[in-house]
């Protein structure tokens, strides 16, 4: 059930602005166009689950909301206001309402889990001590870390370190999170555990959030709204119950996990 | 023919691309000084890392190279009477070339290798993207506290090499070769003037700047996995230490004409 190409309208248009509009978004990395006139929206308070292959553009598509990559063409609209033309100067506005937990989970290295959460509150200014660590630990509170500010990255394991990355991201309280593959690589009561925190987060702070993933349980877990990415378009859009129910075999070979090769093959 | 000029006409595009990414990071970076909050934390980091932390590598070769060269200016010289002219050989040379330059080259290895190699580490585990992401300009909070600190620790460190160099010379020539101290002293001090220091001063400013520039584009451009990690610090070390030398020879010509040489 591939959706039509709605023409959707330009978001300062709109009286009632979805939170992220993207807008016929192209991309060529090297001799690959990953994207090919991407369109999609999100309004507040909701979660937006973008799936999709490995490879198939998604952190891309992810690094195009924060202005950390720059469009062939088209635009991106954060809160009303088209970023894809500011400096990286300016883009630090936008992106004090953004924030990003990174597949790798990008914790600075030289600075332990403290001051990794802490860093982003001491860039917005918060001076005062007392105001930092009671924040920093109600963040680490949170994602069910209490107690581990004193340890240095290297010794977190990876589902650690993905947390301290969301706590880093949700200490400054921010309109909305961007989270690129936020359970690859973790076992599944750990994945489980961080499904049910962006869940929590969106419940509980009103969090708008866009997860990148293929994990479909993941996926089913926490969307409002899921996009299937393919060939750089917005294949699909919808509900997850509207993504269950499809018939389209691309996107039931997705969620079944089915390789059609490997099929025929057989 | 045709393949011939195409790869001349390939490696000068992309020397001056190389060029212009120098020139507008430098122009970055002065900006952010200017506009930006410095970073003091980071600065005083810095500061002992490339400041503090450099003065034992810079003195060994100052010493050494201000030891060596009095022995071997004493060899020649001795031959001709001129024994006493050693102390102003050694003392002009470290000061205008010597000192300044092999600061830089020690600099460029030690302090230039770590910088590429450390922000190249951040680039390809995507910390300068964090970085990013919180809403911090990389120049600010990586380039600008490198720069302020290689520039004022340079100066320092190149009269630190020149002094020991002066010491190690005059310890070379008059306790162990037997040149009279007082005229080594006084020919010494009758050929060397402020405009020795200032030029002197001036290299080391300048190939502070190199260093800084080279190393962090070097890291800021690490290609990745492991093997672009690599080749940042190679790659900074091995640019540094060239532009170094190509500019030293430029910069002695017009500092010469703007600070000559002579009594």
């Amino acid at each position: 059930m591939m959706t039509s190409p709605v023409q959707l309208s330009t978001p300062a248009a709109h009286p009632d602005t979805p939170l992220i509009s993207i807008r016929d978004l192209w991309k060529q990395l090297g001799a690959q166009q990953v994207l090919k006139g991407f369109d999609i929206d999100v309004p507040a308070g909701e979660t937006l689950v973008i799936l999709g292959r490995s490879g198939g553009g998604k952190s891309v598509l992810l690094k195009h909301i924060i202005g950390l990559m720059k469009p062939d063409r088209g635009d991106v609209w954060v809160d009303g206001e088209s970023i894809v033309a500011l400096t990286e100067r300016q883009l630090s506005r936008v992106r004090k309402k953004i924030a990003v937990l990174f597949q790798s989970a990008a914790l600075f290295d030289s600075m332990t889990v403290e001051e990794n959460i802490a860093f982003p509150l001491r860039e917005t200014g918060v001076k005062d001590q007392q105001v930092i660590d009671a924040r920093v630990a109600r963040a680490l509170d949170m994602v069910d870390l209490a107690g581990e500010q004193k340890k240095m990255p290297e010794k977190l394991s990876g589902g650690m370190r993905k947390r301290v990355g969301l706590a880093r991201a949700i200490v400054t309280e921010p309109r909305c999170i961007l989270y690129d593959e936020p359970t690859t690589g973790l076992d599944p009561i750990v994945a489980d555990s961080i499904n049910r925190l962006i869940r929590r987060l969106q419940k509980r702070l009103g969090i708008t959030s866009i997860v990148v993933t293929h994990d479909m349980k993941s996926a089913f877990h926490v969307a409002d709204q899921v996009a299937y990415l393919y060939d750089g378009r917005a294949y699909f859009r919808g509900t997850p119950d509207a993504l269950r129910a499809s018939t389209d075999p691309l996107i039931h070979d997705f969620i079944e996990g089915r390789s059609r090769e490997l099929t025929s093959d057989d | 023919m045709t393949l011939f000029v195409r790869i001349i006409g390939q490696n000068v595009l992309s020397f001056c691309s190389y060029l212009g990414q120098l020139l507008l990071l430098a122009v970055d970076s002065f900006r952010s000084i200017f506009t930006a909050p410095i970073r003091w934390k980071l600065f005083m980091g810095q500061l002992l890392e490339v400041g503090y932390r450099s003065q034992l590598v810079v003195l060994v070769t100052g010493g050494f190279t201000g030891a060596v060269f009095a022995a071997q200016t004493y060899f020649q010289f001795h031959r001709l009477g001129m024994d006493s002219a050693v102390g102003a050989v050694v003392s002009v040379s470290m000061f205008r070339e010597l000192g300044p330059v092999l600061t830089g080259l020690m600099l460029a290895g030690r302090v230039g290798a770590a910088m590429s190699a450390e922000i190249g580490t951040m680039k390809v585990t995507e910390q300068i993207d964090a970085l990013r992401a919180l809403g911090v300009y990389p120049v600010d909070y990586l380039v600008v506290p490198r720069l302020l600190a290689m520039m004022i620790s340079m100066p320092l460190l190149v009269a630190e090499c020149v002094g020991l160099g002066i010491v190690a010379g005059y310890f070379v020539g008059v306790v162990l070769l037997d040149v009279q101290g007082a005229y080594y002293l006084d020919y010494m001090l009758s050929f060397t003037g402020s405009r020795d220091i200032k030029m002197a001063l001036t290299k080391g400013v300048v190939f502070s700047l190199i260093i800084v520039l080279v190393s962090c584009h070097q890291g800021l451009n690490a290609k990745e996995g492991a093997v672009g990690v690599g080749r940042a610090p190679t790659e900074a070390v091995v640019i540094g230490s060239l532009s170094i030398l190509v500019i030293n020879f430029f910069l002695s010509l017009i500092l010469n004409a703007i600070f000559p040489a002579g009594i």
